[in-house]
């Protein structure tokens, strides 16, 4: 069915069209047929008759007023002067008697005519037969059959070509709020930018539609808009008791006199802590990026940026003994985006990708370039991601492998980051060898 | 000094003052913005540590206010929502340094003891130890003179270390000090001992320095 596929106002006209064609070329068929049969059985009706005034005039004259006693030809035949009719009588050698009627050709004086003859054999006399033909021509049924075929032809195209002009754009105008809707939903990327002005219609089937559409986006901006602010205040009130306890620790440490073991409990409290803000900072920066808040129109160097990432975190390779190869293209184009957030996804990708390999293991990044993309490559080696993982691998809060080092919500936080700049972010790992972070950045 | 607290949150205006009060600060606490702008108007600060997401005043407009009758007196911007906007905003209207909510009290302590040393007075950026001497507005190292090659994250520590003397300070301390906004949950606070190593290293190639002093399962001290 899929040649088929379309805009409905295609489909109901060219259906309409085909529907209207299809009825007219089976009347186009039956209509002459039918006048032909009418015009026939009144002919053969017309035969049956004179045939039988015929019998009447033989009855009553005798067959000696046609043919002669001593004529050699017994056969008798006349014609009218048009050649519409003619009688003929002849004498024949056969004992059975029939009448039988049908529609035959003949060659008159060099002269085709159609003609619907009745043909009957008698006895006279009981002794002698004759044959009798009584034809009329058809030569009229036939022309008017043509003509009207001819004008029902004409008559039919003219009436398909106003129906089928008058149904297109009837059909057009029907459905006209139809495609605004249409085009309506097409525009709209998100329910932020839906345009809800009312479409104006006939059919209160359109407005119903158009009503639940309306309704539906609404709903839907609200939740969206619901959760974002949630996110958002809810990340801010955390902050502030955080910052209490955090600050009652900070003085609590800060007496000289506190035995080892205490200091070590704080310190603990403070890192998981620490954990708890990390968390509420980046749902509140995902809140963030989801409300557009971020301006794009930095020119990054992303070289730089790497570097810049390496040196953050240098004292890691170095305290895991990690081989960490860096082969980086120079004269890498810039891209515009956001630096900090920039930064911040390929920092996330570096600390992921050490943190995940084993020590004196290996951290290889590679940047490259083609006409088109950017693609920064990281690889680790190590355990990598088992394959039924890794859909789920940038989704907020699943952890792999049940261990307490989740990806958790660093790799949300990164392909939120990645889908904001629309840099294609994937990642190709082999459960026991090595894990591979791609991004490409579109020039 | 004279601190002023600008903050609506009384439990954390009072750390904040406890912990300033025992670092010697003379500190004034207002919890409304209200209550800031008449304490601006009327006293003189050297420091005012200003919450700018107060309930009843615009922390920017308090701002403006407060630079016009305190003139001398040195900003320190706070603020949860962490917005990059809001920290834009504020240094661009003159404040000094910005902090987001949740900080570390000892951070705080430090960053007013470097804009401090910054801005007032003659050659106090200088902070010698020794032959050595950090200079914390270019933010180098010097050994008699000679800049001494470190990494961005070396010369943080040593600073850090120098500011706190005598101090003990704890790995975790540290680690967010260096790391700030992108510390790590699991930023092992062994990667502090090797910088340690590495910075005992360095500097051993210039001097003696046996004032780095570790304290046994918290932390280091610069003994100066």
């Amino acid at each position: 069915m899929k040649i088929f596929r379309g805009r409905l106002k295609n489909q109901l006209t060219l259906f309409n069209a085909f529907s209207k064609l299809l009825i007219f070329g089976v009347l186009l068929m039956l209509i002459p047929y039918f006048i032909n049969k009418i015009s026939i059985k009144n002919t053969d009706n017309n035969l049956y008759k004179k045939l039988d005034q015929l019998y009447d005039i033989i009855d009553s004259t005798g067959i000696e007023s046609f043919i002669d006693e001593d004529a050699e030809i017994r056969s008798y035949g006349s014609y009218n002067i048009l050649k519409a009719e003619y009688i003929s009588i002849e004498q024949i050698k056969t004992d059975s008697l029939y009448e039988s009627i049908e529609s035959t050709r003949r060659i008159i004086e060099n002269e085709i005519v159609d003609y619907r003859v009745i043909s009957a054999v008698f006895g006279y006399d009981d002794s002698e037969f004759y044959l009798i033909e009584i034809g009329k021509s058809i030569n009229d049924i036939v022309d008017f059959k043509r003509t009207l075929q001819r004008f029902i032809l004409i008559f039919l195209l003219i009436v398909i070509v106003i129906t089928v002009v008058v149904d297109i754009s009837f059909i057009q105008s029907l459905l006209r709020p139809f495609d605004h809707i249409i085009t309506k939903l097409k525009r709209s990327t998100s329910p932020h930018n839906f345009d809800y002005t009312p479409v104006k219609s006939m059919s209160s089937d359109f407005i119903y539609l158009e009503n639940s559409i309306n309704n539906l986006m609404r709903k839907i901006e609200i939740r969206f808009n619901d959760e974002r602010e949630f996110i958002s205040n809810v990340s801010h009130e955390l902050l502030t008791p955080i910052s209490i306890i955090q600050n009652k620790i900070d003085n609590s440490l800060n007496s000289d006199d506190i035995p080892v073991n205490i200091v070590n409990k704080l310190v603990e409290s403070k890192k998981t802590l620490n954990r708890l803000t990390l968390m509420i900072r980046t749902l509140l920066l995902m809140s963030r990026i989801e409300n557009n808040e971020f301006i794009k129109n930095d020119t990054i160097n992303i070289k730089q940026i790497v570097d810049d990432v390496i040196e953050e975190i240098y004292i890691m390779v170095q305290a895991k003994e990690l081989n960490l190869i860096s082969d980086i293209s120079s004269n890498l184009p810039a891209i515009s985006g956001n630096r900090d957030l920039i930064f911040n996804l390929i920092f996330n990708l570096v600390t992921n990708a050490i943190k995940h390999t084993p020590e004196a293991g290996t951290v290889d990044i590679k940047i490259l370039t083609t006409n088109s993309v950017i693609i920064f490559k990281i690889k680790n080696s190590g355990k990598g991601i088992n394959k039924d993982l890794i859909p789920d691998i940038f989704s907020r809060f699943k952890r792999l492998d049940n261990s307490s080092e989740g990806y958790g919500i660093g790799l949300a936080l990164a392909k939120k980051i990645a889908d904001y700049h629309n840099i294609d972010i994937s990642v190709n790992s082999d459960s026991n060898t090595y894990t591979e972070f791609i991004l490409e950045f579109t020039i | 000094m004279r601190v002023l607290i600008v903050e609506d949150e009384k439990d954390l205006a009072q750390e904040i003052s406890e912990f300033l009060t025992n670092e010697h600060y003379n500190c004034d606490i207002a919890y409304t913005g209200t209550d800031a702008s008449e304490s601006l108007a009327v006293n003189m600060y050297d420091f005012v540590l200003l919450d700018i997401g107060l309930p009843d005043y615009n922390g920017l407009d308090l701002l403006k206010e407060a630079k016009e009758y305190n003139s001398e007196a040195y900003f320190i911007i706070i603020t949860a929502r962490g917005a990059i906007e809001d920290k834009v905003k504020g240094l661009d209207l003159g404040a000094d340094d910005y902090l987001a909510k949740p900080f570390a009290l000892l951070e705080l302590g430090s960053r007013i003891k470097a804009i401090a040393r910054r801005k007032f007075g003659n050659k106090t950026h200088l902070l010698q130890f020794g032959n050595f001497a950090v200079d914390i507005n270019k933010r180098v190292l010097f050994f008699d003179d000679n800049p001494i090659d470190l990494t961005k994250k070396e010369y943080e520590l040593i600073s850090y270390f120098v500011l706190n003397k005598n101090r003990v300070l704890n790995r975790l301390q540290l680690t967010e000090h260096i790391w700030g906004d992108f510390y790590e949950n699991d930023f092992d606070s062994n990667y502090i001992d090797v910088h340690i190593k590495n910075i005992r290293k360095k500097l051993a190639t210039y001097d003696d320095t046996k004032w780095i002093k570790t304290v046994r399962g918290i932390g280091y001290k610069f003994e100066l």
